[in-house]
């Protein structure tokens, strides 16, 4: 697409193929900042490219920074969780805001993240930072007795997640001591969280000039299975205070412009509790979902939020309203094979026939043998769905964790 | 669940399907090419669903053109329809992945699209998408006609009903009651030019037998003309008519008198001549005839004085090579030896012993490993060579160059096959003994090894024992030369087609492109060359002696310039209606092709030898655009009609000249528009 030389330039912060696509058919120019190994297929493309490996922050971080200055780039927009700080290093010299390297840095840590969050008056639950597995048990054993119960009552889990890693990558569920010794030592040090009952969900909200220009409420039907949007009615009923929770937090993280992507609990009294924040893209392909259910590209929503350059009267055209402007609901499912030897992919033909089924990603399998599943979120790959009634789709998704996708 | 789905009549689905699926192709062509693979699930997930409903192919056949806009097929070798193999979409079709079912049933629409001539394909014309489907019908024809088998339900699952919807599809526009019959038409077309490779067409041959002898397909009154076809493979004579195993068939043999011979080796004889084809039969027959006397083998081989004469000169020779290639998976080989012994090239000095040293080569491994890669270990190699160089030396004009684009090495064979066989067993030996050739140009040797790549960048395969070790040596040594002649002015086949194909191509030469240009260059002089070169009523009634390499403007049926083609002028003289034509050989493999503005190449009944396609010579000269001559041989370039000339000259502005015709013949044209193109 022909690009606006008044518009900005920015740099994309990791290889996402949707995200590079959005960009090229967008008015901004941009460059991808990737690993060196993305290099053969955007010269093969003409896809502007700068190799850059994201290891930890280093001495040659401020390299990258004057890099991109050079080039005229505007701001860099993280793509991965792994970018972000990378993002925030290369945007406090762009945008000669130094306080942005913290705020990243703020952003990567979900231990701090829980505390900055518990200053700002945001409700979250008990966590604590565990370094090995006697940290563990001793939360488990508080947590439990701070519950009041008795010995012999079945006690209530603790999650225990990574401190710096995306979404259920390394998320696990602990209920009693002995499965402490199924955790790795190599996994520590771990952010431990006591569990909430409640109904969990997910927003993405992009913001520009500290304002939040649309607001997403992804549903989860089951942790690390399937999410759909827009949510049913019975969630989007809580849109205003959901919004309120928001605006509360861009305040307390000092967030002018950008991409959030928290998590909270909403519990049975209506108690909004704050699970994490990420300031990228969510996984599980939302981004991809919103397109299908409202008609706009998710990734240039991104590009606008982040652009400096971005009119109010541009932000405003771009974004459809809410829930009212959806064609429809738009879902996905990952599958995870249920048997443990499995030989071939055969989709089950209730799945295939649902008038709501539209394309899945499910390879055959490469080997028989499927491995125990230790944590959320390696499904094998993902099944979309799209059609007109959220609670069609919720029961639909529902029933697709009962299915034999591989027999 | 909802379950107001389940109770919707058959095909009410496909509206919102097909809604979804519009929507999937437009953002699929929206997409830069770079991630179109990431847009494709919803496209061949979707089309998928809509070929399970009821109407979905016809649904689907009305949005090829779309579909493959979209960017569908790119990157994926059905993005090239025109070189698309019919028989490999049996393959295609029982696949077991989704993905390759759904995309071969989308480019068969497509084809489809394209043959009723509802899409204007830029490299696929209405006729070849035509015979393509016929073929995609041939070797289906199981599918189409039987419900899927319990190996089919199991591996395919629902995808077998999507092949057998498609194929249903395919069938009924095509029209159902034809498909057999125009089948058997198209395989007698493509036997009339008795190609070596025959395998294909003794898989279609096979699909009829299976599905005549199968009670539960009702052919109707169609299949008649099969039978011929039928018979001269499975049962061709009175003891294995039934097809009886050719166990029980060798011991029938063991006891019968010298008349019943005889009657199996005329019945033989006569099925092979009829079709060109070899029944397993006949190969168990000829090796028992080897020791009952050498009158038996000539009946058998249903030869004329001629050939049975050079079987009795050389019968030490051909006890041999029935020995040695004459097997139930060679029977192919009786053909190509019945042919040479009645080409008489036996009687050429270097020929016999040449072949004495083919029946004792050793083979190089590389050689080995290709022949069982193309072939299979059914035979050792070597026999599968000796077959290929016995059909090579008796059908010439049967070489084809299968899907590469290696005209120039086929048509090389071909033309040593036909005019100098010692130099074509010299090559076969070097090539398979030693994986070298060499061929020197002007002085100067260039190896086939050391010259490292050719035109074709992949091996190929597809191609009958001796192409398969030969031409990709003689494809190296091609590009070589071309390299070699990099910055002369003019093109280089001027140079290399003497020194490539053999002394007698002309060192006269003549070319109406501008090589520089791409425009037309001095035409009416270079046809008015052609004309006294190779017109009998313009040369002093001449006959062509030697085949002569000719360049040829390629066009489809839209007369659209497709590429240049390199084919061999083999005669030119007057057909039994008394017109003047031109005979040639092609290597593309099916030579019946319409050329478009009403030149349609013929293979059959105009005279033509088997192999030989031919025109009337002012079509041909129209598309014409390299030929060599002997300049010491100038003919009668002044009693040349000028008619003639303008009417070719006419043709080609019409087709492959229309874009090529230089500035100044449009500024003339300006000014008096009326007179036409020849101002």
């Amino acid at each position: 697409m022909e690009k606006n030389p008044d518009k900005g330039f920015v740099a994309l912060l990791g290889w996402s193929l949707n995200a590079v696509e959005a960009a090229e058919t967008f008015d901004r120019r941009y460059v991808v900042v990737a690993p060196d190994w993305a290099e053969e297929y955007c010269e093969k493309h003409d896809i502007p490219y700068i190799p850059w490996n994201f290891e930890r922050l280093n001495d040659r971080s401020m390299e990258i920074a004057h890099t991109l200055q050079e080039k005229g780039v505007d701001v860099a927009i993280p793509l991965y969780e792994e970018t972000v700080e990378w993002a925030g290093a290369i945007n406090s010299v762009l945008l000669d805001k130094p306080k942005l390297f913290g705020q990243a840095m703020l952003l990567r840590d979900k231990a701090l993240m829980k505390r900055r969050a518990q200053l700002g008056g945001i409700r979250v639950g008990i966590f604590e930072e565990a370094h090995d597995k006697e940290d563990v048990v001793r939360f488990l054993k508080r947590v439990n007795q701070t519950l009041l119960k008795l010995d012999g009552d079945p006690n209530d889990p603790i999650h225990l997640k990574a401190f710096d890693k995306a979404g259920c990558l390394g998320h696990r569920v602990i209920r009693t001591p002995d499965e402490v010794d199924t955790i790795p030592d190599e996994e520590f040090p771990v952010l431990m969280e006591s569990h909430l009952d409640g109904w969990e969900f997910a927003v993405e909200a992009w913001v520009h000039n500290g304002k939040i220009r649309f607001l997403n409420i992804s549903e989860y039907v089951t942790l690390g299975y399937s999410g759909f949007v827009p949510a049913t009615p019975e969630l989007e009923k809580y849109r205003e205070q959901i919004t309120a929770q928001i605006e509360k937090l861009i305040k307390t993280f000092d967030i002018e412009f950008g991409f959030v992507h928290p998590e909270y609990f909403v519990t049975n009294d209506g108690e909004m509790y704050f699970g994490e924040v990420a300031y990228r893209p969510p996984g599980f392909k939302v981004f991809e979902l919103l397109e299908r259910a409202y008609g706009f590209n998710a990734y240039q929503g991104l590009i606008l939020s982040f652009d400096p350059k971005t009119t109010e009267k541009e932000i405003t055209a771009f974004f459809p309203k809410e829930v009212v402007d959806a064609k429809g609901v738009a879902g996905c499912f990952g599958v995870y094979p249920r048997r443990r030897v499995v030989s071939k992919l055969e989709m089950p033909a209730e799945t295939e026939d649902h008038p709501y089924f539209e394309s899945h990603e499910l390879t055959p399998p490469i080997e028989e043998t499927v491995t125990k599943r230790t944590a959320f979120g390696t499904h094998w790959g993902l099944i979309y769905f799209f059609g007109d009634d959220p609670h069609t789709m919720r029961d639909l998704l529902k029933r697709q964790e009962d299915l034999d996708f591989y027999v | 669940m909802t379950s107001d789905v389940d109770d919707q009549a058959p095909g009410a689905l496909l509206p919102g399907l097909l809604q979804r699926l519009d929507e999937a192709i437009e953002a699929l062509d929206s997409a830069p090419d770079f991630s179109k693979p990431t847009r494709l699930r919803r496209v061949l997930d979707g089309a998928k669903r809509v070929l399970l409903q009821e109407g979905g192919p016809a649904a689907i056949e009305a949005r090829a053109q779309a579909i493959e806009a979209a960017g569908t097929f790119t990157g994926s070798d059905w993005a090239w329809p025109e070189i698309l193999i019919p028989s490999l979409s049996a393959h295609a079709l029982g696949s077991h992945d989704a993905d390759t079912v759904v995309i071969e049933a989308l480019s068969d629409l497509r084809i489809l699209a394209v043959a009723r001539g509802a899409y204007l394909h830029p490299t696929l014309s209405a006729e070849n998408a035509h015979h393509h489907l016929t073929q995609v019908l041939a070797i289906n024809l199981q599918r189409l006609f039987m419900p899927p088998s319990e190996a089919e339900r199991e591996s395919q699952g629902r995808l077998a009903q999507l092949a057998r919807a498609l194929l249903g599809h395919l069938a009924e526009r095509i029209g159902y009651e034809h498909i057999v019959d125009q089948l058997i038409e198209e395989i007698w077309r493509i036997l009339q030019q008795r190609p070596i490779q025959t395998e294909p067409v003794k898989q279609m041959i096979t699909q009829i037998a299976i599905c005549q002898a199968n009670p539960d397909i009702d052919l109707g009154s169609s299949g008649q003309g099969a039978d011929r076809l039928v018979s001269s493979l499975f049962g061709p004579t009175q003891a294995c008519r039934e097809d009886p195993g050719v166990e029980i068939y060798r011991d029938r043999l063991e006891r019968m008198d010298g008349v019943a011979l005889q009657n199996e080796a005329t019945g033989f004889a006569r099925a092979m001549h009829d079709t060109g084809l070899v029944s397993p039969y006949h190969a168990v027959l000829l090796r028992h005839l080897a020791d009952h006397g050498d009158h038996l083998l000539s009946e058998a081989m249903g030869l004329s004085s001629t050939g049975r004469d050079c079987l009795l000169c050389y019968s030490e020779l051909v006890h041999a090579l029935i020995d040695q290639a004459v097997f139930a998976e060679t029977a192919q080989a009786i053909y190509g030896m019945a042919l040479m012994l009645e080409r008489g090239i036996l009687y050429q000095p270097p020929v016999a012993p040449a072949l004495w040293r083919q029946l004792s080569l050793p083979l190089s491994a590389w050689s080995r490993e290709r022949l069982a890669i193309a072939f299979g270990e059914t035979v050792p190699p070597r026999t599968r060579l000796l077959e290929g160089v016995l059909c090579m030396l008796g059908q010439p004009l049967g070489v084809g160059q299968g899907n590469n684009p290696t005209c120039q090495s086929a048509r090389a064979l071909s033309m040593w096959a036909y005019n100098d066989p010692d130099y074509l067993l010299q090559m076969v030996a070097w090539a398979a003994r030693d994986d070298e050739i060499i061929i020197h140009f002007e002085g100067q040797p260039i190896s086939s090894m050391a010259s490292l790549s050719g035109v074709a960048t992949t091996l190929p395969i597809d191609l009958d024992p001796v192409s398969l070790l030969v031409v990709p040596h003689l494809d190296r040594i091609y590009a070589e030369m071309g390299r070699r002649c990099i910055g002369r002015e003019g093109d280089p086949h001027r140079w290399i087609n003497p020194e490539f194909h053999g002394w007698w191509s002309g060192r006269g030469f003549r070319i109406n492109v501008d090589v520089a240009t791409g425009k037309l260059e001095s035409l009416e002089d270079f046809l008015r060359h052609f004309y006294a070169s190779y017109h009998p009523y313009f040369n002093g009634n001449q006959p062509l002696i030697h085949p002569q390499p000719i360049g040829i403007a390629a066009t489809d049926s839209a007369a659209r310039f497709i590429g240049w083609h390199a084919i061999t002028l083999l005669r030119v003289s007057l057909d039994p209606q008394d017109v003047m034509r031109a005979y040639f050989y092609n290597p593309n493999n099916d030579s019946g092709q319409n050329w478009g503005d009403g030149v349609e190449v013929s293979t059959a009944g105009c005279g033509e030898r088997f192999g030989e396609s031919s025109l009337p010579f002012e079509e041909f000269a129209s598309r014409l655009y390299i030929f060599h001559y002997d300049p010491l041989e100038h003919g009668e370039l002044a009693s040349v009609p000028q008619e003639s000339l303008d009417r070719v000259i006419a043709m080609v502005h019409r087709t492959w000249g229309a874009d090529r015709i230089p500035d100044e013949h449009l500024t003339l044209n300006l000014d008096s528009p009326a007179t036409g193109t020849e101002a």
